[in-house]
């Protein structure tokens, strides 16, 4: 077992179940999402997207990709919640919640692909 | 083109490298962002409150780089004062660890070399004239890569030390020559120089050291067989093993020398035309030189050495090998052992009745020492010196010698002649091959031709825009001959332009010396050497198709279509 690999795990599982948790509930419901789930999640998913940085492998550029994918996702999310609350008339982001929660939602497809990679990867090499 | 993995190679290493102290700096922040959220403060009107999410994360932001643009958006209390006190440390470590990484990065000498193999790369991409690869950068490199550029070539320089390119760098001269540190061996620095570049026309080998030149002839007639390798090698080990491969030309200076000294032996006419033709232009012409047959003394038998007793035994001239090394003399009949620079040793070789001396070992100055010492002995003395580095050029011109073999001249002459001018290689081939009475042909027209100054050399290619003016002019006339366009065109009096036709080349065919009424085709390549005003003269015949007809009629026609159709009516 390398340590290595275990932060590595760790910080891509992260961002997947962070991203989890504030994308369950109801869609329109500003109850059911939390903005600092939001923002951990955010923060997990640029650190895994920092630690797949510098691998040349095939494997590796993937990884990034989708890692970059969520990244996106996830900035666009919190991005239109702090439009919403700081800059725009509205003053909170309950009317923009369904959109806030898709865009995290589409981040939650990539953070998956991610992880399945990773599976797959770890189930390819035999021991 | 391929994507150039070099700059990938500077994005990954900085990538690698920033990891940790990224994903510290990230935790940091978070840390502290969440921290100001949970502390309570004060709003102006004495209201509790807590900071949003932006107001706690633009602070920490302040906080990090040091900026701190004050407490926002209300005057912290004594609870955040003391949450900021504590968050401050981490932060600004973790700041400065980030920064201080990227920074050493920046200096690293990994770091440094990646980037000026990437810099350089780019630069060797973007020339678009031919260019040659020059291997090794010491005083034949730079006099060879002068020499290039002067004839409107472009050059790459590989070099090891990186002193010499960081000097390169301050000649303006050299300003815009890609130059690459590294060891020329190496087949990615070959590679990186532009090997496998359409414009790349050869290589040249000049490094010091035989074996790497070695290495570099075959790296590259492996990679890429049509390429022109020149190579320099001063053993003839070295010499046999590289033409073995067909590298195209190697340049052995103490042979070139010691075949022209022969020369100079054996005919001295030849010798003449052939120093005036691959002298410098403009240089004052050199008189005739007549080394006498006599007696003669060869101080070190080394490369240098052996090679003129060779040429001596083959004169049949009688001489003497004065050497320090017993073993080289083993096989001499008449030898002295000793350095030659004390008078004893000389006297003891003969150096009284002697005709001529030669001071060819490997140390520069013992052999101004042996020029000088013999000439105080005997002042009639025919001398000849070998000379190593270039830095004692203006002894050397200083001691009288009457024949200099400067080891970087004759490399560099023969390297610019083979590129340049290939056209007076294969004359002088022929020169020295023929009859002397050839030879002093061709020494009386430079003669009558020269202003007492060594010639420029051109090449005149009957193609393209010419051609296409010499299929005009063959339209008004039967014939257009070599005395057409060596005519001044541009004055009353049609005078014959100074200037000597060495050669005309049509396909495969060669002719030396072609008279004045050859008949001139399509694709035929002429040799001239004559004065600079002659080939500015004749270019301008050649580009301007009145000027031509002028010439070949021997009247001048009228220009516009006008003036012709009155004077054909």
């Amino acid at each position: 077992m390398k340590f290595e690999k275990v932060i590595f795990a760790f910080f891509i599982v992260l961002a997947l179940t962070l991203n989890f948790v504030f994308f369950i509930g109801d869609i329109d419901n500003p109850e059911h999402h939390d903005g600092m789930i939001l923002g951990a999640a955010l923060a997990v998913s640029i650190i895994a997207t920092i630690m797949k940085l510098g691998d040349r492998s095939q494997m590796g550029a993937v990884l990034l990709a989708t890692s970059l994918v969520a990244d996106l996702q996830l900035l666009i999310a919190a991005g239109i919640w702090t439009w919403a609350v700081n800059i725009s008339e509205l003053g909170s982001a309950v009317e923009m919640m369904p959109i806030i929660v898709s865009s995290s939602g589409g981040a939650l497809l990539a953070n998956l692909v991610s992880v399945t990679l990773l599976i797959a990867e770890t189930i390819s090499i035999r021991r | 083109m391929p994507r150039n993995p070099s700059t990938d190679a500077i994005v990954f290493l900085t990538m690698r490298r920033m990891r940790t102290p990224l994903i510290v700096l990230i935790l940091v922040y978070c840390f502290s962002t969440l921290v100001m959220m949970q502390v309570p403060g004060l709003d102006d009107a004495g209201n509790p409150y807590y900071l949003g999410f932006l107001d706690a994360a633009y602070f920490v932001a302040i906080l990090q780089t040091t900026i701190g643009l004050g407490e926002v958006p209300y005057r912290f209390t004594d609870a955040q004062r003391l949450a900021v006190y504590l968050l401050l440390v981490p932060n600004v470590v973790a700041w400065l660890y980030s920064f201080a990484t990227l920074l050493s990065l920046f200096l690293d000498a990994q770091f440094q070399a990646v980037l000026h193999h990437s810099r350089f790369r780019r630069k060797v991409n973007r020339i678009r004239e031919p260019f040659y690869i020059v291997c090794g950068f010491g005083s034949t490199g730079s006099m060879t890569v002068s020499g290039l550029l002067a004839r409107g070539l472009q050059a790459v320089v590989i070099e090891k030390e990186d002193e010499k390119v960081r000097r390169m760098a301050l000649v303006e001269e050299y300003s815009h020559v890609p130059a690459l540190i590294g060891p020329a061996r190496d087949r990615n620095m070959l590679e990186l120089a532009g090997l496998e570049n359409d414009n790349c026309m050869g290589v040249i080998a000049t490094t010091n050291d035989d074996h790497i030149n070695l290495t570099i002839a075959i790296t590259v007639k492996l990679l890429r067989p049509g390429l022109v390798v020149i190579a320099r090698s001063e053993t003839q080990r070295v010499c046999a093993n590289m033409a073995s491969f067909e590298t195209d030309h190697v340049v052995d200076p103490y042979r070139i020398f010691s075949e022209r000294f022969e020369l100079a032996l054996s005919s001295p006419t030849k010798y003449l035309v052939q120093d005036w033709l691959i002298s410098v232009p403009g240089t004052r012409l050199r008189e005739v030189l007549k080394p006498p047959t006599g007696h003669w003394i060869v101080c070190g038998g080394g490369r240098f050495g052996s090679r003129i007793i060779e040429q001596l035994q083959n004169a049949d001239l009688p001489f003497t090998v004065v050497d320090v090394h017993p073993d080289r003399l083993t096989e001499v009949e008449n030898s002295v052992l000793g350095r030659g620079t004390e008078a004893s040793t000389l006297c003891e070789a003969g150096v009284e009745t002697a005709a001529g001396i030669v001071a060819a070992t490997g140390d520069d100055i013992d052999n101004l020492s042996i020029i000088m010492t013999a000439h105080q002995l005997n002042s009639r003395l025919f001398t000849i010196a070998r000379q190593e580095t270039q830095e004692n050029d203006a002894l050397f011109d200083a001691s009288e010698t009457q024949l200099i073999a400067r080891r970087s001249h004759i490399v560099t002459r023969r390297i610019l002649l083979l590129v340049t001018t290939p056209l007076l290689q294969s004359f002088l081939q022929h020169l020295i091959r023929s009859d002397s009475g050839f030879a002093k042909r061709v020494a009386s027209k430079l003669e009558r031709v020269l202003d007492n100054r060594s010639p420029v050399i051109w090449v005149t290619d009957l193609s393209d825009e010419i051609a296409a003016n010499i299929r005009y002019a063959l339209t008004k006339t039967n014939s257009v001959r070599l005395e057409d366009i060596t005519l001044s065109s541009r004055t009353e009096m049609k005078q014959p332009l100074p200037c000597v036709c060495l050669s005309l080349e049509r396909g495969a065919q060669r002719v030396f010396l072609p008279g004045a009424d050859t008949e001139l085709h399509e694709g035929d390549r002429l040799l001239f050497a004559g004065r600079d005003d002659a080939r500015q003269q004749m270019s301008w015949t050649l580009q301007d198709t009145h000027a031509l007809l002028t010439n070949i009629t021997g009247k001048e026609l009228p220009r516009g279509s006008l003036w012709r159709w009155l004077s054909e009516r």
